[in-house]
């Protein structure tokens, strides 16, 4: 048992992991194994990995910045509508007024970043919730895209389909592989070799026994092994294709974000507002600094997510987004994020939206409608945060926390320690608020 | 007084919860056409007590008998003793502000004819019970809209609208100004005239001398005694003896002050509630903090107190009107709980829960969550010196958690108090106000943590203490302020400091000044 | 720690080896099929077909007539509908699993004509022949096929009959319309209002026909999505600012979905029901035409459009060229698409029964 806790939690990456974390990695193991076995080994073919990776980058992409605003205890249902705006914009700079693509693509981060502040004005400063001033802003720019594209489909250069459906080029002595997809697995397994001693250093600097040497061992071929699978699947497809550009971009930011919602203030600030926001005012974080930096993100990479979803349809049309907000949310709350907020990680997140994108591309493998697609996405949804929500309540649940929970001011859900309970009730609620 | 037939009989009564007797072997009896009051100290039982009476705490949670109207009584919930005629009114009113008067009177116990809701019939009726607890208002009134005097007659009303026998208020002139608390005891005065049994727990010791015909002292979860204000000739300093009388030698740690100048000082400080701009909280303000000194604040709930911290930290509650804060000589100002931090300022804030700590985290972000830049660069974080940070703190502090991974939602309220402390010390302030700082925890961490703070002092530091437990203030504080009604009443220093001085200063706003 | 080192890279690259060992390597630039269709394929190859989001009647239909069809041609068949919100994306990854399955011909009938290029690139890259039915897809060099009903036609008529509707009605001028046309990323909704504006533009410009609402650009009629709510909508509010005290004698509407949307919106309104001609032949408006209300719908038999794409894919599996009879007219922008042009037939309620005669479902009703 210990090993299997030490496991889990050394292969995780420590506290910031949880069994939910956990029990989704195997989930995502699962249902690749299940459809590889289904399709008759067609799901890890080269050609579905790599078309898997470019149909979802742009929801992996939203599901980031998703995840940065349910832990500040927000929620954005805009991401679509601000995608679509932005796609049409981006288009139509490109189109009509022969903007170069690698500027269209500075534009549209610009307006996404403009539309965030917009947004995060909103929410942070003046207080309105966010459900509310997304859902304005969700029929405000999708009234905007139809507005300013007038309903028609808008082609764009060749250039700037590169970040939607562009491959590494072909470089160097024929290996038999797409030689630049090789480096960068090389370079994936080298970091994580890499991280792993550092962590080993860390631990040791903690004066805590690092995990033991067969974990190490152990997480470190598991790891490598998955990479350099990975890394020969998407190298050995079709000559011209490699592992695909919007891929990188979604690795990329997938790795600076982990970074940062981890490793630096800024990101402990967010979690802080998101579990206790009184808190963590009282603690001296700017709250409304970070509510506005959170929603300004998220739309950022709306855009992002837009233009790359424009640049792999080789056109901006008038149904680009719909529903993308409800396919973000989902995979945010699949990996494990809690809808109170505080709770929740980057790459749990990135799991929960893999877990839907293995699921959705297998079941068209077999040929399963969309209808029945959608029934059993939903089901998914509800069944992994059902089995979180009732794990946390076992052994949580308490009569007494329930019946009083109408005279105090304790978050729900958490057991109410006896001292409160004695106390009279009447200090503990006079906190100003 | 013993002919009157007795109403209530509490016998025996002894309430548990997980390593802790909240009440133990408490016994009350109530004659009909009584006020009774139920004095004690915060933590006394008073507000459990009146969760077995009601039903909050169903039969069976707690050992001993209820005998009401002659017969034993099990409420399985606050519905069942509703129906027996007996209405709690919290302290904090349970009224919708946005519905009407009669609304909220008649609120899950609507007139009905035919079905629908007789809103004429309610109407009526809500005229009449408003006459009868003296409200002139109109009837299709929101709540909101009216003051909480009134708002506290709506629930007495709404009592009246499901035939109550037996009324208990709790704290009911807590939040009331000084007329709408004569106004209401006369009321009581005019109910008992009738016939209908009050019981009122209330920490202001005149009114319950004026009002009370007995008064029952609870004091740690056990009955002291119950006294007949009459007879026994009960006075405020007879009730205070009562509530207090408990040893207070060995509960603190010994200790020497050292104390230096003034390095800390507020004057004038007017602050204004949040929502309602009329009310002040804060009423000219000014104390004094020299190192190495421990200040304690003694006054009533509701007395400002709390607030009077949190609008100087970094004006964190209320809206600043006026008032200057001086550190060092120098004058600083504190627009927010940053600035306050970067000034040296620390505060544990009373209820560690709500707003002390975010209960998700472990103990090690915790510990650094007030002073990220002190273990990070350019904003990224130093995981080894936070870790070093936290489990310097744990050792000193002797936090009692297998490793400072362990989240702060897991330990005791001891254990969480002495994160919040690590975390407030770790900003290395120069005052750390401290609110309620042992509230819920027990007493053997209760002298690690005085243990704690004479320490912080003997560093240098000013400390400032504010607690709800008189003797707690009296053993740990050199010098006393007492507070009421969101004015400083009283400065005491140690050496003149006793319950009963403290008490009267803390009921009354005549100023007295022994420091 | 050396002995720990020497463990990981030994594990490190047995992990590598073994995994080299079971990746397949690559296909190579020989592409599999690109240039070899003289070949054709095996008989019991996969066909694709990926239709837009069951919104009409017909694409339900056509779902079953292709399952059908190319089981009895010994095909393996893939139908897949897009869902209803996230159309497009489901579309392309629909088309691109069809892909990863091997399917050997591809039929598309696009949600969004433009955004498909780089699926049809991936589809031809991969060896498979697109044929896109009865929506052109846009901008792609590597559409094969297109088959269609000729829909410059099917707005020709809908005009024709418009015009005879009202004048059976009321014999002179000059007659007050209004104009509707299709979801504007549909390719075709283009091609019907231009067909049927060329019959109707000598009319307008004659004064005979007037559109009262001056509402004639393809922006201001066009109804997104095809959605029958937005067709009702847009009538309702033609009704309350131009026909508060004038006679509309008829409407152009695009499709059966929005005729029937656009005469509830004229009943609702308490006015007589106009000439509204309609296409698709759906079954409600069928009863409608048969009840005197919508006065024409067109007979695009979904029938013989799928009949005709099957011996395409037929004739693909067996190395032949497939038919087409017209090679010049579909230039979808990157180049001029092979086509197979069906004629699509009027219908009135007066020649209602001879034009269903053969259609199990609708005859019927015509009796």
């Amino acid at each position: 048992m210990s090993r299997y806790k030490d496991l889990q939690k050394n292969l995780f990456g420590g506290t910031t992991s949880n069994a939910r974390q956990f029990g989704m990695i195997f989930t995502l193991v699962a249902i690749v194994v299940l459809f590889q076995i289904l399709t008759d080994g067609l799901t890890l073919r080269s050609d579905n990995l790599i078309a898997l990776f470019q149909q979802n980058s742009y929801i992996l992409i939203l599901a980031i910045g998703m995840l940065m605003v349910i832990v500040a205890g927000h929620i954005d249902l805009s991401v679509g509508s601000v995608a679509a705006f932005t796609g049409i914009l981006v288009a139509k700079a490109m189109f009509e007024w022969s903007l170069p693509w690698p500027l269209a693509i500075l534009f549209g981060l610009a307006i996404g970043a403009a539309i965030g502040a917009w947004q995060g004005f909103w929410v942070a400063y003046i207080g309105v919730p966010a459900f509310i001033v997304t859902l304005a802003g969700m029929l405000l720019f999708r009234g905007g895209n139809q507005f300013i594209g007038n309903a028609n489909t808008i082609p764009v250069p060749e250039g700037f389909r590169v970040i939607g459906s562009g491959f590494l080029p072909e470089v160097g002595p024929n290996t038999g592989y797409n030689n630049l997809t090789l480096l960068l697995g090389l370079a994936a397994c080298v970091a994580v070799v890499w991280r792993e001693f550092q962590a080993r250093k860390t631990r040791h600097a903690m004066d805590a026994d690092p995990a033991p040497m067969w974990i190490s061992v152990l997480r470190m071929a598991v790891m490598v092994g998955v990479i350099v699978f990975v890394t020969l699947r998407f190298a050995s497809g079709r000559v011209g294709t490699s592992f695909p550009v919007s891929g990188i971009i979604l690795v990329a930011l997938m790795l600076a974000y982990s970074f940062y919602t981890r490793n630096t203030a800024g990101g402990r600030h967010i979690y802080a507002v998101g579990g206790n926001s009184r808190a963590a005012e009282l603690s001296g974080v700017k709250l409304k600094r970070v509510n506005f930096f959170v929603m300004m993100n998220m739309s950022t990479l709306a855009a992002l997510a837009g233009m790359i979803f424009v640049a792999r349809s080789a056109a901006s049309g008038p149904q680009d987004g719909n529903g993308w907000e409800l396919d973000a949310i989902a995979a945010v709350f699949i990996g494990g994020a809690a809808v109170s907020g505080g709770i929740g990680t980057i790459s749990g997140s990135i799991v929960g939206g893999l877990v839907m994108a293995v699921l959705n591309n297998g079941l068209q493998l077999l040929g399963v409608g969309t209808d029945r697609v959608q029934i059993i996405k939903g089901l998914v949804l509800l069944l992994a945060v059902a089995l979180d929500v009732y794990n946390k309540s076992q052994g949580r649940f308490s009569i007494i926390g329930s019946l009083t929970r109408n005279f105090r001011r304790d978050p729900p859900g958490s057991s109410p320690s006896p001292a409160a309970s004695t106390a009279d009730r009447e200090p503990a609620t006079t906190a100003p608020s | 007084m013993s002919d009157v037939p007795i109403l209530l009989e509490m016998r025996g009564i002894t309430k548990e919860f997980p390593g802790v007797k909240a009440l133990s072997d408490v016994n009350l009896v109530v004659r009909t056409g009584e006020i009774h009051a139920i004095c004690g100290e915060n933590g006394a039982g008073k507000s459990t007590l009146m969760k077995v009476l009601s039903g909050v705490y169903p039969y069976g949670s707690y050992q001993g008998e209820i005998r009401y109207q002659g017969a034993e009584t099990r409420f399985s919930d606050i519905r069942a003793s509703e129906q027996a005629g007996i209405v709690i009114i919290h302290q904090e009113l349970a009224l919708i502000p946005n519905m009407s008067i009669t609304e909220n009177i008649f609120l899950g116990n609507e007139p009905r004819r035919r079905g629908a809701i007789d809103w004429k019939g309610a109407n009526r009726m809500a005229l009449d019970l408003m006459a009868r607890v003296g409200l002139q208002e109109d009837p299709d009134t929101l709540v909101k809209d009216i003051g909480v005097g009134k708002q506290q007659l709506v629930e007495i009303a709404k009592a009246f609208a499901k035939d109550v026998k037996l009324l208990i208020l709790d704290e009911p002139t807590a939040a009331l100004n000084e007329a709408d608390s004569q106004h209401l005891l006369d009321l009581l005065r005019g109910f008992r005239s009738r016939g209908i049994t009050s019981i009122m727990i209330s920490h202001k010791l005149n009114e319950i001398e004026a009002i009370a015909d007995q008064i029952t002292i609870l004091r740690d979860g056990r009955t002291v005694e119950t006294l007949d204000v009459k007879a026994d000739g009960v006075d405020e300093d007879r009730i205070v003896r009562g509530m207090v009388g408990r040893e207070l030698s060995s509960r603190f740690p010994d200790h020497t002050p050292n104390i230096g100048e003034v390095f800390f000082e507020v004057r004038d400080w007017n602050v204004r509630h949040p929502i309602s701009a009329e009310r002040q909280v804060c009423k000219n303000e000014s104390f004094v903090v020299r190192r190495g000194e421990i200040v304690g604040f003694a006054g009533l709930m509701g007395a400002g107190r709390t607030e009077l911290a949190m609008s100087v930290f970094g004006r964190s509650y209320g809206v600043y009107e006026s008032g200057t804060i001086i550190k060092d000589g120098k004058e600083i100002v504190l627009k927010s709980v940053a600035d306050a931090i970067a000034h040296g300022l620390a505060y544990v804030s009373e209820d560690r829960k709500a707003i002390g700590l975010n209960l998700l985290d472990d103990i090690k972000a915790s510990t650094v969550a007030a002073k990220l830049s002190k273990i990070s660069r350019h904003g990224v974080l130093d995981e080894v010196a936070e870790y070093k940070a936290a489990e310097g703190y744990r050792r000193e502090l002797r936090t009692k958690a297998p490793t400072v991974d362990e989240s702060v939602s897991k330990l005791s309220g001891g254990n969480q108090q002495k994160v919040v402390l690590a975390k407030w010390m770790f900003t290395d302030p120069d005052l750390l106000i401290l609110d309620e700082p042992t509230r819920g925890i027990d007493v053997g961490a209760k002298y690690e943590i005085y243990a704690i703070i004479q320490r912080l002092a003997d560093q240098g530091k000013g400390v400032v203490v504010i607690s709800s437990e008189l003797p707690e203030l009296i053993g740990l504080c050199d010098r006393i302020y007492t507070v009421f009604e969101g004015a400083i009443t009283g400065e005491i220093a140690r050496k003149d400091a006793d319950p009963e001085t403290l008490m009267k200063q803390m009921t009354s706003t005549k100023r007295m000044q022994t420091a | 720690m050396r002995n720990f080192l020497a463990k990981t890279v030994a594990v490190g690259a047995i992990a590598a080896l073994a995994l080299t060992g079971c990746g397949s390597g690559r296909d190579g630039d020989s592409g599999s099929g690109s240039g070899d269709s003289a070949k054709g394929f095996p008989a019991d190859s996969l066909i694709g077909v990926a239709l837009p989001a069951k919104t009409s009647e017909n694409w339900v239909l056509a779902g079953d007539l292709f399952t059908n069809g190319l089981k009895e041609a010994g095909f393996k068949s893939d139908v897949q509908y897009a869902g209803a919100s996230t159309t497009v994306a489901d579309q392309q990854a629909q088309i691109t699993a069809m892909v990863t399955k091997g399917a050997k011909v591809i039929v598309i009938g696009a949600t969004d004509a433009a955004q498909l290029s780089t699926q049809v690139a991936a589809a031809h890259q991969a060896g498979a022949k697109v044929i896109a039915y009865d929506r052109l897809i846009t901008n792609t060099p590597d559409l094969d096929y297109y088959v269609a009903f000729d829909n410059f036609k099917v707005g020709q008529l809908q005009a024709q009959a418009l015009l005879e509707g009202m004048k059976a009605k009321k014999p002179n001028g000059p007659y007050n319309i209004e104009l509707f046309s299709g979801s504007p990323d549909d390719n075709n909704a283009g091609v019907f209002f231009n067909g049927a504006m060329d019959v109707l533009k000598p009319e307008i410009d004659k004064g005979n026909v007037v559109v009262a609402s001056k509402q004639t650009e393809v922006k201001q009629t066009a109804i997104q999505g095809w959605k029958a709510e937005g067709a009702q909508a847009r009538m309702d509010q033609l009704l309350t600012s131009t026909y508060g005290n004038k006679e509309l004698d008829g409407v152009l509407s695009p499709n059966d979905t929005l005729a029937r949307a656009i005469i509830t919106s004229i009943k609702g309104a308490g006015k007589p029901v106009p000439v509204v001609t309609g296409q698709d032949s759906e079954v409600e408006s069928v009863k409608s035409i048969m009840a005197g209300e919508q006065y024409m719908t067109i007979n695009k038999d979904t029938r013989n459009l799928v009949k005709e794409t099957i011996a395409m894919v037929q004739a693909l599996q067996k190395g032949e060229t497939p038919q087409v009879n017209d090679k010049e007219s579909y230039n979808n922008g990157s180049k001029v698409v092979e086509t197979y042009l069906l004629p699509p037939v009027a219908v009135t309620k007066a020649n209602a029964a001879e034009a269903y005669a053969n259609d199990p479902k609708l005859a019927p009703l015509t009796k």
